[in-house]
């Protein structure tokens, strides 16, 4: 019987009460600026995105300040949403333009509008629990390949991931071995660097044979390796760039994977995929290998969240010496849930943590074979 | 607010200081084996790597505009575990090619 002092005990610290301060992904603008009402739930609320005829896109508190109509089930009219209750106007700077029926606008009708930006063909939200403007210098890096011919469009996923706090997604960029567990690949070596409000992850993997298709073809080829950089900038929103490498060439591809909280128990993630057209690759071709990316991340994310709904939050992992740096991280992550001027150096201060992947890569490797030998027995 | 909190790793075995030759820079660094590295920086540290100061190459990739990393730093800390100045954890021998294993 073990005596339960020398039993190692969960801890798990009061989660975190307020949502993250920082630009994130809504989705992408094509599918919002429709002319339509969009209600988003974030950040414990609910919101109404929507374009006016001048085509830019707004984000207002849903709630109209009159009698508390939802304005996401109203109409857009001219530049202004319109609530379905009786026809109040509001502009995206939260002002209130015209009421049909009144001879003028009350004092101080003004709702929360929040700061907005479009880049790349997609939707940022600024949230700042203390109300500040985003400033300067905390950006989203631009990716120029968005708007390249010779890159495909975006292909875009959407899932609501009931039951876990967002801050769960955000510890992969540190966890090498589940690359190997829960998204099937052979991560051969590894390296994250924290600074300021970004987090990089260097990632080169093998391919897994014991994955692959037994019989590699034209339209399935086997791919042999991968080269990946991956980064949060800021909070939520990660751009992993991936190369695939095949036998006899490398395919680029850009990866987003961002969410952003409806509230401390649920969030929304997103993933999108553009691929790089090679020359000899037709068009359908890199189209038709940005869905299968696409299919393959989202498959991997479903088993990313059945981890996440059953597992319990533990602020006191036990890790060995081939994990990531899980604690550093989180200390990175916290920066974002304090305010501003609470920031602390070791939060942001430069860090860097290089895995060695000799025993993981040995393991690995045998696992691989007895997977084969079974695959072939 | 909770206090982050610090690496269980870290409990029998701190972060340990090493000095860059090259430009004097002053980090705590850990090494678990011979091949894992952790470094911890400091924004004066940061600010006197000569390294550093180099202009990242341009890209039009958003994650290849960031400081990699400093490969005379990278060769300070090795070169501190090979000296016994920075404790390597997991007590291997250095790995050296069985050419000089036979010519000690």
């Amino acid at each position: 019987m073990t005596r339960n002092d020398e039993i190692r005990y969960i801890e798990v610290d009061a989660g975190p009460r307020r949502f993250a301060r920082g630009w994130h992904c809504l989705g992408l603008a094509r599918d919002l600026a429709d002319g339509k009402p969009h209600q988003v739930a974030a950040f414990g609320q609910k919101l109404v995105v929507f374009a006016g005829a001048d085509g830019g896109l707004n984000v207002l508190d849903a709630y109209c300040r009159h009698m508390g109509g939802d304005l996401s089930q109203g109409e857009v009219k001219g530049d202004e949403i319109a609530c379905p209750f009786h026809d109040w106007r509001w502009g995206g700077d939260g002002r209130c333009k015209k009421i049909p029926y009144a001879r003028r606008v009350p004092l101080r009708a003004r709702t929360a509008a929040w700061p907005t930006m479009v880049q790349d063909g997609m939707l940022f939200v600024w949230n700042d629990p203390e109300g500040n403007a985003p400033p300067a210098d905390v950006t989203i890096p631009r990716i120029p390949q968005v708007d390249d011919d010779r890159w495909t469009d975006w292909i875009w996923y959407e899932t609501v991931i009931e039951g876990a706090n967002c801050r769960e997604i955000v510890d992969n960029v540190v966890d090498m071995a589940h690359f190997f567990y829960i998204h099937y690949s052979f991560p051969t070596y590894f390296k994250n660097v924290f600074e300021g409000t970004s987090a990089y992850q260097y990632m080169n993997g093998d391919g897994r044979e014991d994955v692959r298709p037994a019989t590699p073809s034209k339209n399935n080829p086997a791919v042999l390796g991968t080269t990946s950089v991956a980064a949060y900038h800021g909070p939520s929103f990660m751009i992993d760039e991936v190369t695939y490498h095949y036998e006899d060439l490398d395919v680029d591809t850009i990866l987003i994977n961002c969410h952003y909280p409806i509230d401390e128990n649920s969030f929304v993630l997103q993933y999108g995929i553009i691929v790089e057209k090679k020359d000899g690759i037709s068009d359908e071709d890199a189209e038709l290998m940005a869905a299968k990316t696409g299919k393959f991340i989202k498959y991997g994310f479903e088993q990313d969240v059945a981890i996440w709904k059953s597992k319990a939050r533990i602020d006191n992992p036990l890790l060995c010496e081939e994990d990531g740096p899980v604690y550093q991280l989180r200390r990175w992550y916290q920066q974002f849930y304090v305010d501003a001027d609470a920031v602390t150096p070791e939060m942001t201060d430069r860090f860097e943590f290089e895995i060695d992947t000799t025993r993981p890569n040995e393991a690995w490797r045998a696992e691989v074979e007895q997977n084969l030998a079974a695959r072939h027995g | 607010m909770i206090e982050p909190r610090p690496d269980v790793r870290l409990e029998d075995a701190p972060m340990q200081p090493v000095d860059c030759p090259s430009c004097g820079a002053q980090v705590t660094a850990r090494k678990s084996s011979w091949d894992q590295t952790t470094v911890q920086w400091t924004s004066p540290a940061l600010a006197q790597c000569l390294e550093r100061r180099r202009a990242v190459e341009e890209s039009d990739r958003p994650n290849r505009r960031a400081f990699p990393g400093c490969p005379a730093l990278r060769e300070a800390v090795r070169e501190a575990a090979v000296r016994g100045i920075l404790d390597v954890q997991s007590g291997e021998p250095l790995k050296t090619n069985p050419a000089q294993e036979a010519h000690p």
